[in-house]
């Protein structure tokens, strides 16, 4: 194995790839990198076993080849370089020789025999997504997956592919959050329920104006373009049908500012309890008193004019959820709906010029006096 | 009729004062301490059967004391009924000397300094010489063939080797209530116990108690109004069901009150395990004229006119020893923290001396919600993600995770369920759990509890039901495993031998609800648990009466690598 490489591709491709190298694993392997010198250019690749990342950058190669080198010790060493072509040999015995101006290193690997197979994913009849459609949905709805491990099928998010939108949902029971895009022609119909660590990487690592190309095989979701190959693990369904959950009736409207909402639930935060974060939403007259008491601590309270209709109502929120929620809305304006306070409170983006359509939801706290 | 002649009204009170050899030696070893003595030697031979002499550098008597002294009611210590009030020395009716005189071959040897000394020699209460000595300052008294006029008394002494343990035992106490005396003990020729004058306390308590008893115990000092309470009691880690040991003192004299003793294991309530018993030894201070120590015929009870405050005082100063960080668990070599002999103020007012806790001073403390509003600022190390390991001036400290948060959450439940303001999240997706039938049925049974905290729930035909709300005490809980775990401990009866029901409940669910150990935490989620474990009322101790801390001492450090 014989290749150059400029220091700048080379640190971006490592980049892209660190991030599936688990920083704990009793397979020594898999904190290496595969590197694979090929006719197109290096191929590096990295998996934790839930997800694998494989990415391709244009490298002079004078020799195929390949074998697995420690991530972190290369990235440090790639860091570290000075902007300058790097040479890189293999010397036999998983030994590779690292050149750069006048520094020289020598790194130990791992056979890339030892390196886990990626799962087999056939891209024929493949789906086709415009990455910055898939991106918007991922940036919007994925926070709202579940991180306990109760209800496995919550710590996914689902994602619903039509031949003319897609839609994703996802919800950890508390709170959730679901956008639908319009697109044209996906070429396909399925529902995928995925790994947000996943998703996060097809956040990043795509180009937005990338055509990304999407297969699946029994329990492996494969996407890619030209240079980066993303592979994950699907989480077994079937979801739960959250659209029979989410209200319709809600007829209590609240139109707000955004920025001024949060920060009046961050003032009432302060004083809120740290693990329950338990405040009180009081509506009526065109007002909303914000009110929190926390026994050993004290309490707060702030009044906001907002625009409300509907009978008054007071209701029990965790605030970090709804600051959660408003950071993740896409305008300055808001529009929340309420029917009781035991119900469910849905939060839409008001006057958003988008073709998407985009629904967030926090379960209340109940209110004991 | 007749009255009685004094030798035989003697030997009846005799057999109230003195019913074996212990109970002579404890009347020597008084009237010893009664008389200002510094030392006191006490020797027995065959467990005071053959022998008993105490010897005391005390005031001494004159000639004419040393003779009255073993007339009956011949008292120096009281004079009129009103003195009784207040009485400070163990001593007040003047019966001791003549009733042992009276059951023996006695002797008393005694003289005040001034002049000779006095000998007078007793056989079964008659006096059969007065002769002058000379010896120092002090008093002797030898006691031979005790009871060798009253053969019934004699048939009942038991062995050797149990009248000599009685005679330690009350040898024992009386060294505890005054250390300031130093006590010599030999019994058939061996040194039984040897402890000096002026004796720090718990060095002391180590002698007669035990180093490795002592080393479990903590000390407590605490005062409710005119009520004093001092002394040393047991981790809850290390208390045990059978074995224990518990000494109550007022104003130095030693009593027993089975109430006071469950008035201090309620201070242990909800940091125990149940069943287990802690050794206590403790010494109250009250007004004299506040206790009453004429109501028992050998002196073993006492009245207090303020009970309920001495109770009060007693159950508190317990709770607050047992929330200061010197009650948790340590390495150390004997378990003793340093400094340990001098009780410290609780954490929750120990804003000076939180200098073990590294908390962030900058932080202004909030003045009644103590170190809890701070920062809380040490490097954190979470170790087997089980353990919470800082560093404090004095040491290094192990903070168990769970048991640490299982006493946050407990205390958390009970204080909600006094304000009811438990936070339950309503679900958007009800959960459904398949129960069995038993727990179907302690579900049911403990219903009202279960949605005081949280969780609502109803049938959801044959032995499911379905949640749709519950508790959201931390941000890593898991509502469907806790609502499992919780309705089948319940159903086993776990925490069973916990008296009240909301306390069981709320102890229950704190165990299931807390973060498991194996539960990798981040670093703020470490620290916010610290900085709550230390706002609860007993941080070192969780709800199953297991520690929370366990500290490893400097000092222990060094020793270990020889550096002292
Ligand atoms: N070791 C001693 N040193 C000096 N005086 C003593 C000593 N022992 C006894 N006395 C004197 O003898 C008196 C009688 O002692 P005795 O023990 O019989 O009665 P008491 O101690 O006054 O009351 P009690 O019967 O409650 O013990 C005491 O009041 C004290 O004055
Ligand atoms: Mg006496």
């Amino acid at each position: 194995m014989k290749f150059t490489i400029t220091r700048e591709k080379l640190h971006e491709g490592l980049g892209a790839v660190a991030a599936s190298i688990p920083s704990k694993t009793t397979l020594p392997v898999l904190s290496n990198i595969l590197v694979e010198a090929t006719k197109d250019g290096l191929r590096l690749s990295g998996t934790d076993l839930d997800i694998a990342v494989s990415t391709i950058i244009p490298a002079q190669v004078d020799q195929e080849g390949a074998t697995t080198l420690p991530a972190r010790k290369l990235s440090e060493i790639v860091r570290e370089l000075p902007s300058a072509a790097i040479r890189v040999t293999g010397s036999g015995e998983q030994r590779v020789q690292i050149e750069c101006g006048r520094s020289k290193f020598k790194l130990l690997g791992l056979s890339r025999d030892e390196f886990p197979a990626f799962p087999a994913v056939k891209f024929d009849g493949a789906w086709r997504v415009q990455a910055k459609e898939l991106q918007k949905l991922i940036a919007h709805v994925a926070f709202a997956a579940s991180t306990e491990e109760s209800r496995p099928i919550l710590n996914g998010v689902l994602w619903e592919l039509r031949p003319d939108r897609m839609r994703m949902v996802a919800t950890n029971g508390h709170r959730l959050a679901r956008m639908d895009v319009p697109v044209k022609g996906t070429g396909g119909q399925a529902d995928l329920i995925v790994p947000p660590k996943a998703l996060e990487q097809i956040r990043k690592l795509f180009g937005p104006d990338e055509e990304i190309e999407i297969a699946r095989s029994d329990n492996h979701l494969g996407f890619r373009s030209a240079g980066t190959q993303i592979f994950t693990r699907l989480i077994e369904g079937p979801y739960p049908n959250c659209d029979q959950v989410i209200p319709r009736e809600n007829d209590k409207i609240m139109t707000t500012d955004k920025a001024a909402f949060t920060a009046a639930l961050r003032r009432m935060s302060i004083v809120a309890s740290d693990q329950t974060h338990r405040i009180r939403l009081a509506f009526a007259n065109g007002a909303c008193k914000l009110s929190v008491t926390t026994p050993d601590l004290g309490e707060a309270q702030e009044e906001m004019t907002v625009a409300y209709e509907g009978d008054p109502l007071e209701i029990g929120f965790n605030a970090a959820y709804l600051i959660e929620i408003l950071k993740y809305a896409p305008t300055d304006e808001v529009r929340m709906s309420f029917k009781g306070p035991e119900r469910a409170m849905t939060c839409e983006p008001v006057g958003w010029d988008d073709p998407a359509s985009y629904l967030t939801l926090v379960m209340p706290l109940r209110l004991l006096d | 009729m007749a009255i009685l002649p004094d030798a035989v009204a003697n030997q009846i009170a005799a057999g109230e004062v003195v019913d074996r050899p212990a109970s002579v030696v404890k009347e020597l070893v008084e009237n010893a301490i009664d008389a200002g003595a510094r030392h006191v030697r006490v020797e027995i031979a065959e467990g005071g059967k053959t022998l008993i002499a105490v010897s005391d550098d005390g005031s001494g008597m004159g000639r004419e004391d040393a003779i009255l002294a073993l007339d009956r009611h011949a008292t120096s210590k009281i004079v009129v009924a009103a003195d009784l009030v207040g009485v400070n020395t163990f001593g007040f009716r003047g019966e001791a000397l003549p009733a042992i005189a009276s059951v023996a071959r006695f002797q008393l040897t005694t003289t005040d300094g001034e002049g000779d000394g006095t000998e007078v020699t007793v056989t079964g209460g008659r006096v059969e010489r007065v002769a002058p000595v000379a010896r120092q300052r002090g008093t002797t008294v030898t006691v031979r063939n005790l009871f060798f006029n009253t053969p019934a008394r004699r048939k009942f002494l038991r062995s050797v080797s149990s009248e000599t343990r009685a005679a330690w035992e009350v040898i024992g106490i009386l060294a505890l209530s005054h250390p300031d005396v130093g006590i010599e003990f030999v019994a058939d020729e061996s040194a039984r116990l040897q402890v000096p004058a002026d004796q720090p306390e718990t060095d002391r308590l180590g002698q007669v108690w035990g180093r490795d008893v002592v080393a479990s115990m903590i000390p407590l000092g605490h005062a409710v109004g005119s009520v004093r309470v001092e002394g040393m009691i047991q981790r809850p880690a290390d208390a045990r069901p059978t074995g224990r040991r518990t000494q109550l003192f007022v104003n130095g004299r030693p009593f027993r009150d089975p109430g006071l003793i469950r008035a201090a294991e309620a201070g242990y309530r909800s940091a125990i395990a149940p069943g287990d018993r802690p050794t206590l030894l403790l010494k109250l201070s009250v007004p004299p004229g506040d206790v009453d120590v004429n109501v028992h015929p050998a002196k073993l009870e006492v009245r207090f006119r303020e009970r309920f405050q001495v109770e009060r005082a007693i159950e508190e100063a317990v709770r607050l020893a047992l929330g200061g960080l010197d009650a948790s668990a340590t390495l150390a070599p004997g378990g003793g923290s340093a400094g340990w002999a001098s009780p410290r103020r609780p954490m929750a007012e120990a804003s000076g001396d939180a200098a073990w806790l590294p908390f962030d001073q900058a932080a202004p403390a909030a003045p009644d919600a103590g170190i809890s509003t701070r920062s809380f600022a040490a490097p954190l190390f979470q170790l087997r993600d089980t353990y919470i390991v800082f560093e404090t001036p004095e040491g290094a400290v192990f903070v168990d995770q769970h048991s640490a948060h299982e006493r946050v959450l407990y205390e958390q439940v009970m204080a909600d369920f006094e304000s009811g303001a438990v936070a339950s999240q309503r679900l958007l997706l009800p959960i459904t759990i398949e129960l069995t039938d038993e727990e179907l049925e302690a579900a049911e049974r403990v219903g009202d509890s279960l949605r005081r905290i949280g969780f609502e729930f109803e049938p959801f035909g044959g032995r499911s039901v379905v949640l749709h709300a519950v508790p959201s005490p931390h941000p890593r809980f898991d509502a469907t495993l806790c609502f499992r775990e919780l309705v089948a401990d319940l159903a086993r009866g776990r925490f069973g031998g916990w008296a009240n029901q909301l306390e069981r409940f709320a102890a229950t669910y704190a165990c299931r609800a807390a973060v498991k150990a194996g539960m990798p935490l981040s670093e703020p989620e470490m620290r916010s648990l610290l900085v709550r474990l230390f706002a609860t009322e007993l941080p070192p101790h969780d709800v199953h009466g297991r520690s929370t801390i366990v500290t490893v001492p400097v000092d222990e450090l060094e020793r270990r690598f020889g550096r002292r």
